[in-house]
């Protein structure tokens, strides 16, 4: 049973946000950058602004956007992932604790830096009183939540669904990440919101088959294949892989090796160069992917290989946090 | 598809005991682990809390884990109680089995983090603890202890986290993406939340008081605990013991105000609702409602008056035991999850310490004092978050 | 008074961030919480705290600031009347 993508909004360090297609890629020679960020006055008032940091402010206008997109009043679920939600407002509460000996603290810092403020935050907006959740786990926080999402549809509980994934990166704590970060990968934040339905319109980007989320699998390759074969596919049915290659070594050996071992023939593709590497990073892959689909081609700038992607009627997103957690999205056209 | 959702295992360590054994004693005693701080470094001792009576040290030599390796607070409860539920359900997590961890917690490492800050800003002493601050990391600690697990996640919904951590278990139960889960949460007492809570000025500088009409506030506590959740052809597979069943459970959101509960209990009323419909149950088959009770003057109203949307006429006993607990947060619904299947076991409700003044408001007294030789059947466990996260669980006798 | 008004009114806009706000658009009778300046229960903590830190007037019940913060006036008076700092 395919959930369908009927709106997605991406605010990163690219030109993406409202863009229709693929905007020219911005190339950056510095390590540390930030999202190019809308105009939040269209969708935020000020007087619910002034609380808000940046993670929060991009996850409403991206929510907004994509509902808008998608042509649905109102979702039947919210579900966000994030890595450290409000890292701003943690780190600021937390500063002024450690300097002011845990005197004259400020309530709102405290209140933002909960990670499901997010998610409440949307639903506050819109007045949603559906289901609700927050993932936290790490590199793999945005597939956890559409992993429920998934699980809803199946069971029948909700027709429309809110995910996304959202996170935003500080210049302390880029700091940090320097100091426990193995090298190769470009720092970077961003915030996806996709809006998806049991039903297809004319509007739909593709339909999302099926996704899996696995913990230290024996041998990806052959849980790959297996995920492939329950859900009525191999390896050779897939048009294009798009892979989370980040320019850490280590991480992407078992990209390279995947795409060589079953996707050989295969379009490869990957979006970490454009995106930058954070916790909720797969959710402009997730974008990418649909739009792939949508537009029926893949930029030149993504491209890994000269392969043809062919008719684009399936693809896989695959992607991995630390060597630990990996994620399967499988798509298709409609 | 997978039929029923099984509880075969529990875990649990709070302040008032760090096994299931020790919860039940203390709470067929009226005993509560709140009181003033002894392991936290925190300038404000003098608030009233509930601490696990076990230092970060104790729980490592319990745990074999030897002291170079980098661990916090968070993960420690969190070993500590999931080992006793998997012992409890005689399970040991393999790749023969398709089995899940899902957990929760809001402070991650945040404990080490609060201490080691100024270090991870400016020197390199303490950097293998920024690699296990995040909340996914503290759950990866905990799962690779045991090895085994397929499928680890974390939940962060404030209060109701880890009730939805359980309610996520079985939906993937009854998909039949999984065979077995050990569902809940972990939230050790960190100067950053009890600094936090004490801004927004809802915490009691007293016992708290939970439903009483003088109440002022809530006491925060530390906790975890996990359920063992199966399907039942996979209990009945290994002839396994099951507890109770899950059920129902519902997840509403109140979207009232980030802080605040709506004053008609809207987002309460829908979860209890969805958890009824799921159920199959009426109200009136409900033998017990353990509340999320906090003490606050707008929780324990919202709450009340949603009970009462509910429940009508015919309300079942409700109690609040985070008088004996404390406010566990993220753990909270996992925490009272094990208590009110401990209750349904055992046949007695606990009773809500400290209420002594009627809420003009509401029309139900909660339980004063402890009750046993009862029969329960279907107990309803509330958990309802800051942001208008809100879950209800029912958990069922199996019949 | 005057010196004190003009001061809380520069803080109340610098810890609750109300961008785009001037001293002058806070008139000294308006309503600062439901109508007139808007502010809500989050902000009425926040004013807790800057009356401790800035002023030392420690309020334990968060019940009292409504009433405190009714207006400009209503608290430069307050705090005239019990400051310590």
């Amino acid at each position: 049973m395919g959930v369908f993508i009927q709106g997605i909004g991406n605010i990163s360090l690219q030109n993406t946000f409202e863009q229709i297609g693929f905007p020219e890629p911005v190339w950056y020679n510095e390590s540390y950058v930030r999202c190019i960020d809308p105009d939040f006055k269209n969708f935020i008032s000020p007087i619910e602004a002034r609380r808000m940091s940046k993670v929060i402010k991009r996850a409403i206008a991206t929510a907004k956007s994509s509902i808008a997109e998608s042509g649905i009043e109102m979702p039947d679920a919210i579900i966000s992932g994030t890595g450290l939600g409000s890292i701003d407002d943690t780190e600021k509460f937390l500063s002024a604790m450690i300097d002011n000996n845990e005197k004259f603290l400020q309530p709102t810092f405290f209140i933002q830096s909960t990670h499901n403020t997010i998610s409440s935050q949307i639903a506050i907006n819109l007045k949603c009183h559906g289901h609700n959740n927050t993932f936290v786990h790490g590199g793999i926080s945005f597939e956890c939540a559409l992993t429920e999402a998934m699980l809803l549809f199946a069971g029948n509980r909700i027709e429309t669904a809110l995910v996304g994934g959202y996170d935003e990166m500080t210049p302390a704590y880029f700091k940090l990440l320097n100091k426990i970060n193995t090298s190769g990968s470009l720092a970077g934040e961003g915030s996806v919101s996709v809006m998806l339905s049991s039903r297809k319109n004319e509007k739909t980007y593709a339909a999302i088959e099926a996704i899996e989320v696995l913990y230290q699998p024996e041998n990806i390759e052959t849980s790959i294949e297996a995920f492939l074969d329950r859900n009525g596919k191999k390896a050779a049915d897939m048009d294009i892989v798009v892979l989370g290659i980040n320019g850490d070594a280590q991480g992407d050996l078992i990209y390279k090796t995947i795409a060589a071992n079953l996707f050989g023939q295969k379009a490869h593709a990957w979006y970490k160069h454009l995106s930058g590497e954070y916790f909720t990073s797969a959710g402009f892959g997730f974008w990418l992917a649909a739009n792939c689909i949508k537009h029926r081609q893949v930029p030149p700038f993504v491209a890994l290989n000269s392969n043809s992607a062919g008719k684009l009627q399936n693809l896989l997103l695959f992607n991995h946090y630390r060597n630990k957690n990996f994620s399967l999205i499988l798509f298709s056209a409609c | 598809m997978a039929g029923q959702v099984l509880v075969t295992g529990l875990g649990i360590v709070s302040g008032i005991g760090i096994s299931v054994q020790d919860t039940l004693a203390s709470l067929l005693a009226g005993k509560s682990g709140v009181g003033i701080i002894k392991y936290l470094q925190t300038n404000h001792k003098d608030i009233p809390c509930s601490e696990i009576q076990l230092s970060d040290e104790q729980m490592c030599r319990m745990l074999s884990i030897p002291d170079s390796v980098p661990i916090n607070r968070t993960s420690l409860m969190g070993i500590l109680a999931a080992k006793n539920a998997l012992a409890d359900a005689n399970i040991t997590p393999n790749r023969a089995l398709r089995i899940g961890f899902i957990s929760s917690t809001t402070v991650g490492g945040m404990e080490k983090s609060e201490q080691f800050y100024k270090d991870f800003l400016e020197n390199d002493t303490r950097n293998e603890y920024i690699k296990i601050h995040d909340c996914g990391a503290c759950t990866e600690i905990i799962a690779d202890y045991f090895g085994g697990f397929s499928f680890v996640s974390t939940i962060s919904t404030a209060c109701s986290s880890s009730a939805n951590a359980i309610a996520l278990g079985s939906n993937l139960i009854k998909q039949g993406i999984l065979d077995c889960v050990v569902a809940g949460g972990t939230e050790c007492l960190t100067k950053f939340h009890l600094n936090g809570f004490k801004t927004l000025m809802i915490l009691d500088r007293a016992h708290c008081r939970p439903f009483d009409a003088t109440r002022a506030g809530l006491n925060l506590g530390e906790g975890a605990a996990y359920l063992v959740l199966e399907s039942d052809e996979n209990v009945q597979a290994r002839n396994a013991k099951a507890l109770c069943k899950v059920a129902g459970y519902g997840n509403a959101c109140d979207c009232y105000h980030q802080t605040a509960s709506s004053p008609d209990g809207k987002g309460a009323t829908l979860a209890m609702q969805y958890a009824l419909d799921m159920s199959g149950l009426k109200p009136s088959d409900i033998d017990y409602i353990n509340a999320h009770g906090t003490g606050t003057t707008n929780n324990d109203e919202s709450e009340g008056v949603a009970i009462m949307n509910v429940f009508g006429n015919s309300i079942p006993p409700v109690s609040s035991t985070k008088a004996y607990t404390g406010h566990t947060t993220s753990a909270a619904g996992s925490v009272e999850a094990v208590i009110s299947i401990l209750a349904m076991q055992e046949g007695f409700l606990p009773a809500n310490l400290n209420f002594k003044n009627q809420m003009a408001k509401l029309s139900f007294t909660p339980v004063r004092e402890l009750r046993r030789n009862l029969k329960i059947t279907h107990v309803l466990s509330n958990s309802f978050g800051f942001g208008g996260n809100n879950t209800a669980i029912i958990f069922s006798k199996i019949q | 008074m005057e010196a004190l008004i003009l001061e809380l009114k520069k803080e109340i806009i610098k810890v609750l961030n109300l961008e785009g706000v001037k001293p002058e658009d806070i008139d000294n009778d308006m309503p600062l919480f439901g109508e007139g300046l808007g502010l809500d229960s989050i902000d009425a903590l926040e004013l807790i705290v800057l009356l401790e830190k800035n002023y030392g007037i420690k309020l334990d019940d968060p019940g009292k600031g409504r009433e405190i913060f009714g207006s400009i006036n209503i608290f430069a008076k307050y705090i005239s009347e019990n400051q310590r700092k």
